[in-house]
């Protein structure tokens, strides 16, 4: 989620530090950070908010409590917006609420507004909501998303003359239904799919997108707000079935607490009748199951045997004072009342959690487990693969992975997401047998007289997964069994690759030559060689002796020559040119080119 | 008849496997293709998580409830289950490593199917000091006794609470260049999830400790400096030969 340092820093009383500070800070005890940008006179830092943490987190105010709390920067107590309990008594007589299924819409508040005036939000809203990458609409709907992106509660305003009917409903929608939404685009719902409903009919898809018909423009004047707290679940199945994923429903998925709507709702009146004018009529607040506060107990004993260091009640009472929580404490041993956002806390674990990264990560020790008191139980199936495995790599057989899928089987792949090759494979031979066609052609480039691989994987066959052991060679016979029915040898410490490191390779073919020659007895096999690289070029990667015979005073010498270029596919004829100077060459010498 | 070339996984999980076994580790295993209980449900992963869903997880034909396992988590269950039935309490040490899969488009730094290294210790006092020391130990091994540093920062799997991104900084004369002296983000980790103990039947108000879960893919292209995931399952000899 992209932070304005100029928004956060409302929070506070004190400077805020630089962005790379802030970045540091969150970086080391909260969040991993994508990266920060300068723009204008403001820095955007983008947060990226752990899945435990979208309750709270996707929010400038669950920003700036992890910086007060990290930085030991108090925060304004004015102005965080949960600092007033919301109050909704004031009833909106015109308004009804109905909610079909409360474990999918725990809560909804509706809030009437009359008599508003639409227009340009104000430099300050315009800059704030520009200052993270969105854009102003008007200072309607610009007060929702403000507070969205303050305090992580989505909300949507509907035109209430253009509802037609005050009677809001939240229900599953049905078969054929479809909405006009807000993008301009028409959207066919399942019955799996929740729609808010006036009069029973659709105007927003709960939780994702509003409805065009009944959306805010300049000719509205009374609105009715929604605040509401929707299944995250079913708000993500719904975004990517429409594929369509909003700041709200990205929100909503990741799971909210119900009061949170109600400081929503607190904040974004207070804002529009502000900036819009209007009138407050009331509110109807449907809230069957009101969410309970959590207590979570943990004590400094388990703190410190979890982490492996010694933290002291005092440590403890130090971090939960910075994080503001109220909390209980008797001779070590602490109860926390954990605020109503922080969904992610509900078991002592998650609060050794808050405390250690609030001491920091840093200063845990590097400390090894002592000595095992039993020595560990070798394991067979393992070394039953190290002896095959050196058993082929000593007959010269090279080991190589290929992939599970394949083109036939016996178990399939529901879902594939490239739908090639869906089933897995019931042998290993198949693919081995590909592999060594596919390697065939790079034969003289590696040097080699005979393609052989193997592979010890993983097939499925006759109802069950195995491990198998496989090895094909061009003039070798084939061989697939069980790793099961290899015996196991001796399991030292074998050895191990001795490469320092890997060079890419060219992608591109190869050519070979052959060049033999007779030469005097005497000649220096060296200046053979020599003589042929010398003249050979650059594309020359590979030269191999591989026949020397005597022949009354002369000896013939053989090499096979491979050529290849790092960045195209070489012709005969560039190398016919070539060769034709390893002639000249030899020729010069007094050899004789067979 | 010259030797052949063993693959760098192997090469890889052969030298892990030895210098876990000199710190008391034993090598588990688990099956590939793996019913969700294993795969997300012990491992406190809800039925709601968006790692459940249709796009990021291979789920098989006539086979409801079963996948092609996404980590190699799945060997600490059925580890610690095996255990607890056969009557063995903690201590526990174990790697696991092998191939697990994620249903994602491939391309020069993600691979359908690869390669990972799984590490659990459960005792009555496994801290995460002692994970930071484990993987210290294991990375000064690997990199042929380079200087090492790790550090943790916050972050979430749900199956460790708390849960940390380690990171390293490597410093000695067989690291590669890319990888000299710079902080590289190598694994997640974390101390085991109490409600993960108790679905293996180990009892969370007894025992504690640490798990972690590497990509051996990764491993190997920082340590050979290897520029394409793609190459370890090739099976191109181009590739394999110069191990």
């Amino acid at each position: 989620m992209k932070v304005s340092r100029n928004w956060l820093q409302n929070y506070f009383a004190d400077p805020l530090p630089s962005a790379e500070k802030i970045a540091d800070a969150l970086t080391f005890h909260a969040f991993e950070i994508e990266g920060t940008e300068r723009a204008g006179s403001d820095d955007v830092i983008d947060v990226k908010v752990t899945p435990n943490r979208g309750h709270d987190a996707l929010s400038h105010r669950g920003i700036a409590k992890e910086l007060s709390a990290i930085l030991q920067l108090p925060m304004k107590p004015e102005v965080d917006p949960f600092a007033k309990k919301p109050d909704f008594s004031k009833k909106a007589d015109a308004v009804s609420v109905t909610i079909e299924d409360a474990g999918l819409c725990r809560r909804y508040i509706a809030g009437h507004i009359t008599g508003v005036t639409v227009g340009q939000s104000p430099d300050w809203l315009r800059q704030s909501l520009e200052s993270i990458g969105q854009r102003s609409i008007n200072n309607i709907v610009d007060a929702t998303n403000l507070v969205m992106f303050d305090i992580g509660q989505p909300l949507h305003a509907f035109d209430a003359a253009k509802l037609g009917s005050l009677q809001i409903g939240v229900r599953h929608a049905r078969e054929g239904e479809r909405l006009d939404a807000l993008d301009d685009k028409t959207y066919a719902l399942t019955t799996a799919m929740l729609v808010i409903t006036a009069g029973d009919v659709p105007v927003g898809i709960a939780g994702v997108k509003g409805g065009k018909p009944t959306g805010i423009d300049e000719t509205t004047t009374d609105i009715i707000l929604e605040a509401a707290n929707f299944n995250g679940p079913t708000m993500r199945r719904t975004a990517a079935a429409l594929k369509l994923s909003t700041d709200a429903s990205q929100r909503f998925q990741q799971v909210l607490s119900p009061e949170l709507a109600g400081y929503g709702m607190q904040q974004a009146v207070e804002l529009i009748t502000a900036i819009a004018g209007g009138e407050v009529r009331g509110f109807v607040d449907e809230y069957p199951n009101p969410a309970k506060p959590q207590r979570v107990s943990f004590s400094a004993t388990q703190t410190s045997k979890l982490l492996g260091i010694s933290v002291s009640p005092d440590d403890i009472k130090a971090a939960l004072q910075r994080l503001d929580f109220a909390f209980e404490e008797s001779r070590g041993a602490f109860s926390v009342d954990v605020p109503f956002e922080r969904l992610d806390l509900t078991i002592p674990e998650d609060l050794i959690e808050e405390v250690g990264r609030l001491i920091g990560y840093e200063k845990i020790p590097a400390q090894e487990l002592p000595a095992s008191p039993k020595s560990p139980a070798p394991n067979e199936n393992f070394a039953k693969a190290e002896t095959i495995r050196e058993q082929l790599l000593e007959k010269g057989y090279s080991e190589v992975y290929t992939s599970v899928f394949a083109d036939k089987g016996e178990v399939a792949v529901l879902n594939k997401i490239d739908s090639v090759r869906p089933f897995l494979r019931s042998n290993l031979l198949d693919g081995l047998t590909e592999a060594v066609k596919k390697n065939i052609p790079h034969k003289d480039l590696l040097g080699l007289r005979e393609v052989k691989l193997f592979e010890i994987g993983t097939v499925w066959k006759d109802g069950k997964e195995e491990v198998h052991v496989a090895s094909v060679g061009e003039k070798e016979k084939p061989e697939e069994r069980p790793l099961a029915d290899i015996e196991a040898g001796s399991t030292g410490e074998l050895p191990l690759s001795k490469a320092e490191r890997y060079y890419p390779f060219s992608r591109y073919p190869s050519i070979t030559r052959d060049i033999a020659l007779w030469t005097p007895a005497d000649t220096d096999k060296g200046d053979v060689r020599h003589t042929i690289v010398n003249t050979a070029g650059p594309l020359l990667v590979r030269i191999d002796f591989f026949d020397e015979f005597k022949k009354d005073d002369k000896i013939s010498y053989a090499y096979r020559l491979v050529f290849q270029s790092p960045e195209k596919t070489l012709t005969d004829d560039e190398i016919n040119g070539q060769m034709d100077e390893v002639y000249a060459a030899v020729k010069s010498k007094g050899w004789t080119v067979r | 008849m010259p030797r052949g070339h063993m693959h760098p996984i192997s090469s890889l999980i052969r030298e892990a496997n030895q210098i876990f076994f000199r710190m008391g580790f034993a090598l588990a295993e688990g099956p590939l293709l793996e019913d969700e209980w294993h795969n997300f449900d012990a491992l406190n992963v809800p039925h709601d998580h968006p790692a459940r869903d249709m796009q990021d997880t291979f789920f098989i034909k006539d086979r409801q409830g079963h996948v092609l396992r996404t980590h190699t988590s799945n060997v600490q269950i059925r580890y610690m289950e095996a255990q607890a039935k056969a009557g063995n309490p903690p201590p526990y040490r174990i790697i696991a490593a092998g191939k697990v899969f994620r249903n994602e488009a491939t391309d020069m730094t993600h691979e359908a199917e690869f390669f990972q290294l799984e590490g659990l210790a459960v005792g009555e006092d496994v801290s995460l000091a002692n994970l930071k020391g484990t993987i210290a130990r294991f990375y000064h091994e690997i990199f042929k006794g380079a200087d090492v540093e790790v550090r943790f920062r916050p972050s979430f799997f749900p199956f460790v609470e708390p849960g940390v991104e380690v990171d390293a900084r490597i410093q000695g004369p067989h690291v590669p260049e890319k990888l000299n002296g710079k902080w590289i983000e190598m694994m997640g980790a974390g101390m085991v999830h109490p409600n993960v103990l108790t679905n293996a039947g180990v009892d969370p108000a007894k025992f504690q400790g640490f798990a972690f879960g590497m990509g051996l893919d990764r491993l190997a292209m920082l340590r050979w400096g290897i520029d394409d995931i793609r190459l370890m399952h090739s099976a191109d000899l181009r590739f394999v030969n110069q191990f």
